[in-house]
């Protein structure tokens, strides 16, 4: 546990990392805002639903059952959620009996594998025909954009 | 018990399974991601542990007087989602080492706890305790006997002890709230020795020494270990509860001590008056924060 200073916030993500410091803020790594932590998580989770959605709404047809499967929807991505960290979890138990993965949690690997499905659902969202869904993509691969260019300033920061 | 059911037991709403999962969980998923996680599982045990709902319910209606049954559905659904919260955030400590910020609310009366030569740590089954105690530990660098009530599963109970000792990098040390006779010989040693001793006293098992107290307007039974540790012993004892402000954030909330301090007085009208003061700060700090308290069996008498 630690003690902050009063003024000083963390953030995990480098884009606003960056956007503090840009602001005057003293600002360092960690895992203490919210906004990351639900702001990220109803994204990348209601972009599964979303994506989900549009793959199984086309095949079904009277509108009582269109309610039910958005209703019941979010419980599968969930579900499918749970299965993807076990399968993960298997490819990471390999990797580190490889000596290719190390660090103390599966975190990082799965988040990896989060991110690269999560882009490409949005890469799948620019072809939608859709007026909502196609900015849906467009706003996820921006924010990406923008962190890893950020994520290449903070490098260089340090560099110079 | 056969092979089988034993290995069904584990999967009971206080089986291992459970925590082992959670484990699983704060090392497999990211940060971001367990907000949505934790709401799903949150959905899933308020069906699933239908006695601690229950409890939760019965609580509130005495916490909360006069209040709708059906939005207190949706209060004990949010203990439940803050409880997964504090032992998911516990669990992210021991396995991930992760940082969490707090802010203190009568920090000097933590600065005396953490100078005290013996002291009484009394807490409530709120907010983080686990987290709390090891996180205590480890900053000021003191030792904690932490007093619990024993856990229906044993290997609940070893996983429990393990993840908090492993937390606290052994400077927490777990025992069980049992009717054994050694237990308050053992922490009346330890008290001398200038070891803190933490309690939970807002609920009291059976067999163990309790007495009646009024919380909420309600008689209730509450531990009268502590206040006897604390007599015979002359040590003080300090409220302190840890709640969950906001994500990785927590407020430790550290009251004026008691004492119970050997006076003219008999020992009953002593213990009785530190116990009524105990009470008040109790029912101050669960009626700030009701949504954290996770007594997940009923404390008041059935109406």
């Amino acid at each position: 546990m630690n003690d902050p200073a009063p003024g000083q916030i963390g953030y995990a993500f480098a884009l606003p990392r960056l956007a503090a410091r840009l602001a005057g803020h003293k600002v360092r790594r960690a895992e203490f805002s919210r906004w990351e932590a639900y702001g990220l998580g109803i994204l990348v989770f209601g972009m599964s639903c979303v994506f989900g959605a549009r793959l199984f709404l086309p095949f079904v047809r009277p509108m009582a059952l269109q309610v039910l499967v958005l209703f019941l929807l979010p419980f599968a991505i969930w579900l499918a959620f749970l299965i993807l960290y076990y399968l993960n979890f298997l490819v990471i138990g390999v990797l580190r009996r490889l000596g290719l993965y190390s660090v103390l949690t599966n975190n990082p690997f799965q988040h990896v594998v989060i991110m690269a499905l999560t882009s490409g659902i949005a890469f799948s969202f620019l072809g939608d025909e859709c007026a909502w869904v196609k900015p849906l993509g467009v706003f996820w691969l921006g924010l990406l954009s923008l962190n890893l260019l950020s994520i290449l300033l903070e490098k260089l920061r340090h560099e110079l | 018990m056969t092979d089988s059911h034993r290995w069904f037991h584990r999967f009971a709403v206080r089986g291992v399974a459970w925590r082992r999962y959670l484990d699983f969980g704060v090392t497999n998923v990211p940060f971001y991601l367990r907000p949505v996680m934790i709401f799903f599982w949150t959905i899933f045990f308020f069906f699933f542990a239908a006695p601690a709902r229950r409890a939760i319910l019965s609580n509130l209606r005495v916490v909360l007087p006069g209040s709708s049954p059906l939005l207190n559905l949706g209060r004990a659904w949010l203990t439940l989602y803050n409880f997964a919260w504090t032992i998911a955030d516990a669990a992210d400590h021991k396995l991930g080492k992760t940082e969490f910020a707090y802010e203190v609310e009568g920090a000097e009366f933590l600065e005396q706890l953490a100078a005290a030569q013996g002291a009484v740590l009394l807490t409530a089954h709120m907010g983080n305790y686990d987290l709390g105690a090891a996180l205590f530990a480890q900053r000021y660098q003191r030792n904690i006997r932490m007093v619990r009530a024993p856990e229906a599963d044993a290997q609940t109970a070893r996983h429990l002890d393990e993840s908090l000792e492993r937390a606290g990098a052994g400077a927490v040390k777990v025992a069980y709230n049992t009717s054994s006779m050694a237990l308050p010989l053992e922490l009346l040693n330890a008290i001398r020795q200038g070891e803190i001793v933490s309690i939970q006293g807002d609920r009291a098992v059976a067999h163990v020494s309790q007495r009646a107290a009024c919380l909420f307007g309600e008689e209730v039974k509450l531990p009268d270990g502590p206040f006897m540790l604390a007599f015979v012993s002359q040590a003080p004892i300090y409220p302190l509860f840890i709640v969950r402000t906001s994500f990785h954030h927590y407020k430790i909330i550290t009251r004026p001590p008691i004492h119970c301090l050997r006076s003219e007085r008999d020992r009953e009208g002593v213990m009785e008056e530190a116990m009524r003061n105990w009470s008040r700060t109790l029912e101050s700090v669960i009626a700030a924060n009701w949504s954290q308290w996770f007594s997940l069996v009923p404390i008041f008498p059935e109406r």
